[in-house]
């Protein structure tokens, strides 16, 4: 018992002294080193498709050439994203344009960099649909006032994006009731009956799909066409104090951007290497477009539209914002 | 001692080969076993028959021969091995810092006059914080390494530790308790001789709580923030709409809490040999 016991203090003040002495290992990678040596950055990523193409570009060689070294860390959504970003912990990392804006609203010292992932321009061809069930009598935005409808994080793109489908259908947004869910939920939450309608990106927009649903809008597009739905940032002072490597990396992922836009079947390919999504719903999914830019004009749209549902109360300065 | 020990093994033997053998001291261990297997199975028909049958779709929760296909690939992947040793690491380091602080802090606490008065109130506000409500000070903190998992179920299952302790020194018998001050022992003596092996059967029941809570939590830490290991690969699982998937994972985290109990009562009884607990069979 006594050895038992011996081990264990040892263990952990072993950990204690591991644990608690090396913060200094989350600001290493990422200060500029001139050139000839590779500098590894650190990117906090979801594992979904939208961030398949900097898979891609770092498997293609598209950052090693420019002597980057890409580290993708999946996280569980922006909440842990920019606080690492922020902390020093990632260099970049990746989010959807609304919460971009309502960071810089707030003076949050963020800035993107590079574009992330956008609608493709389609209608009713989106890589996120608002979606309903099998047989459900709902067809048109309109119909969803006094509904239920699920999103991913209340008073984000999601809420915002439908409110619009419902305006620009005739309908009163404010009489929608949103209710929040995680996407890969939702499928079993508009089977069951839960919700009656449902924010569904890929692979959840396959999901419901392939269970007889039906997209009733597309409400990226509704917003704009060519919305810019999330893209790549760092930390303001991350930006001034390595200008070199954010432009390595801010050509590098336009390349890598413009390389998925072009070869989908190899976007699908990367996608089994980082998520799980089964075969039979790999060749159904709706890829996003990616362009190698931000649209502007569709993050402006965007801000107008989050503003006029109080998302914020100083309008983000999108000067300052993006790259 | 040990020819009462072997009187008694004897007469045990006698009785087993004797014309009408005690039930009880024959099969307890094979009956268990098999009735065990036997609800397990039935527990798995009745799954399987569930989708089967359509009570819930498939698609849900699919059959359990295709959680079991998953779970199969999933034990073949180079990636799964090493998301089990992060998830492993996270708790192991956890459970090592929580149950060292909580024993000492416990025994200091007791110790040291009017401490326990002072720290009660303390203790008890911070105790029932539940672990999870402080993922979002870990983030800020940590962000997704292994210090947020390790914040989380350092936190949870330092109390559990604590709190054993605490009630296993008030347990000392205090005629032991005088006798050894009347025989001249210092704090020390006293503590190694006297409030330890009193305290010892409820600390063993604090580390064992400990070890069931810190896996709770080091698999909720990696599934919610996204920490390296067995939760988030349920989470990306989960993300990807790879439903057997994860099953097939939220399987392995309930074989790995078994485990982890079995090895924690394992670890009591050999700690405990000593005690009237474990050797129940000469109770008076």
């Amino acid at each position: 018992m006594r050895r038992l016991l011996i081990c264990v203090a040892a263990g952990a003040v072993f950990v204690a002294a591991t644990a608690c002495g090396s913060s200094d290992s989350s600001g290493s990678g990422g200060e500029d080193k001139g050139s000839g040596g590779t500098t590894t950055l650190k990117v906090g990523v979801i594992p979904i498709l939208d961030v398949a193409p900097v898979y891609l570009g770092q498997k293609k060689g598209f950052y090693a050439e420019r002597g980057l070294k890409l580290e993708l860390v999946p996280a569980q959504g922006g909440a842990a994203i920019v606080p690492g970003v922020l902390n020093g912990q990632y260099q970049f990392g990746f989010s959807n344009t609304t919460s971009l804006l309502v960071a810089q609203s707030k003076n949050v010292p963020l800035k993107a960099v590079a574009n992330g992932v956008a609608s493709t321009a389609k209608e009713g061809a989106d890589f996120m649909g608002t979606t309903v069930k099998k047989g459900s009598p709902i067809k048109s935005p309109k119909q969803l006032e006094g509904k239920k409808v699920a999103v991913n994080t209340l008073n984000n793109i999601c809420d915002t994006s439908i409110r619009e489908s419902v305006r620009k259908d005739g309908g009163d947004p404010s009489k929608v009731k949103f209710v929040e869910m995680p996407f890969p939920q939702m499928p079993a939450a508009l089977d069951g009956g839960q919700v009656d309608a449902a924010c569904t990106p890929e692979p959840s927009l396959a999901t419901v799909k392939a269970a007889g649903g039906k997209s009733i809008a597309s409400s990226f597009y509704d917003v704009d066409p060519n919305l810019t739905v999330a893209m790549y940032f760092t930390s303001q002072q991350y930006a001034q104090k390595n200008p070199e490597l954010v432009k390595k990396f801010q050509e590098a992922t336009a390349e890598s951007l413009k390389y998925a836009d072009s070869h989908p079947d190899e976007v699908r390919e990367i996608l089994t290497t980082y998520t799980k999504i089964p075969s039979t719903l790999l060749e159904k999914l709706t890829l996003p477009h990616w362009p190698a830019e931000p649209d502007r004009a569709s993050i402006q749209r965007l801000a107008e539209l989050a503003k006029q549902d109080g998302l914020f109360k100083e309008t983000p300065d999108l000067d300052k914002l993006l790259p | 001692m040990k020819d009462v020990q072997d009187a008694q093994e004897r007469q045990l033997d006698d009785a087993a080969q004797g014309p009408t053998p005690p039930l009880r001291a024959e099969r307890p261990g094979l009956t268990n076993a098999a009735l065990g297997a036997a609800g397990l199975a039935g527990f798995l028909a009745l799954c399987e028959a569930v989708s089967r049958v359509g009570i819930v779709s498939d698609d849900y929760f699919p059959p359990v021969s295709r959680i079991a296909d998953a779970l199969v690939t999933e034990l073949g992947d180079q990636a799964f091995w090493t998301a089990l040793g992060d998830t492993l690491t996270g708790w192991a380091l956890g459970l090592a810092i929580a149950v060292t602080a909580g024993i000492l802090v416990g025994v200091v606490i007791a110790v040291v006059p009017y401490l326990r008065e002072v720290t009660a109130s303390t203790i008890e506000f911070l105790r029932p914080i539940p672990s999870v409500a402080l993922i979002p000070l870990a983030v800020l903190l940590y962000g997704t390494e292994l210090r947020s998992v390790l914040l989380l179920v350092v936190y949870a299952s330092f109390w559990q530790v604590l709190i054993q302790t605490l009630y296993g020194v008030q347990d000392v018998d205090p005629v032991a308790e005088e006798t050894a001050r009347s025989y001249g022992l210092g704090t020390w003596a006293r503590i190694r001789h006297v409030l330890w092996p009193s305290a010892l059967p409820y600390v063993m029941t604090g580390v064992r709580l400990a070890a069931a809570v810190a896996l709770i939590l080091a698999i909720t830490a990696e599934l919610v923030i996204g920490a390296p290991g067995l939760g988030q690969r349920i989470a990306v699982a989960q993300t990807s709409q790879a439903v057997p998937e994860m099953y097939a994972l939220v399987v392995v985290t309930g074989v790995l809490g078994l485990l982890i109990n079995v090895g924690a009562r394992t670890v009591e009884r050999r700690a405990l040999a000593w005690h009237q607990s474990v050797r129940g069979e000469v109770a008076v």
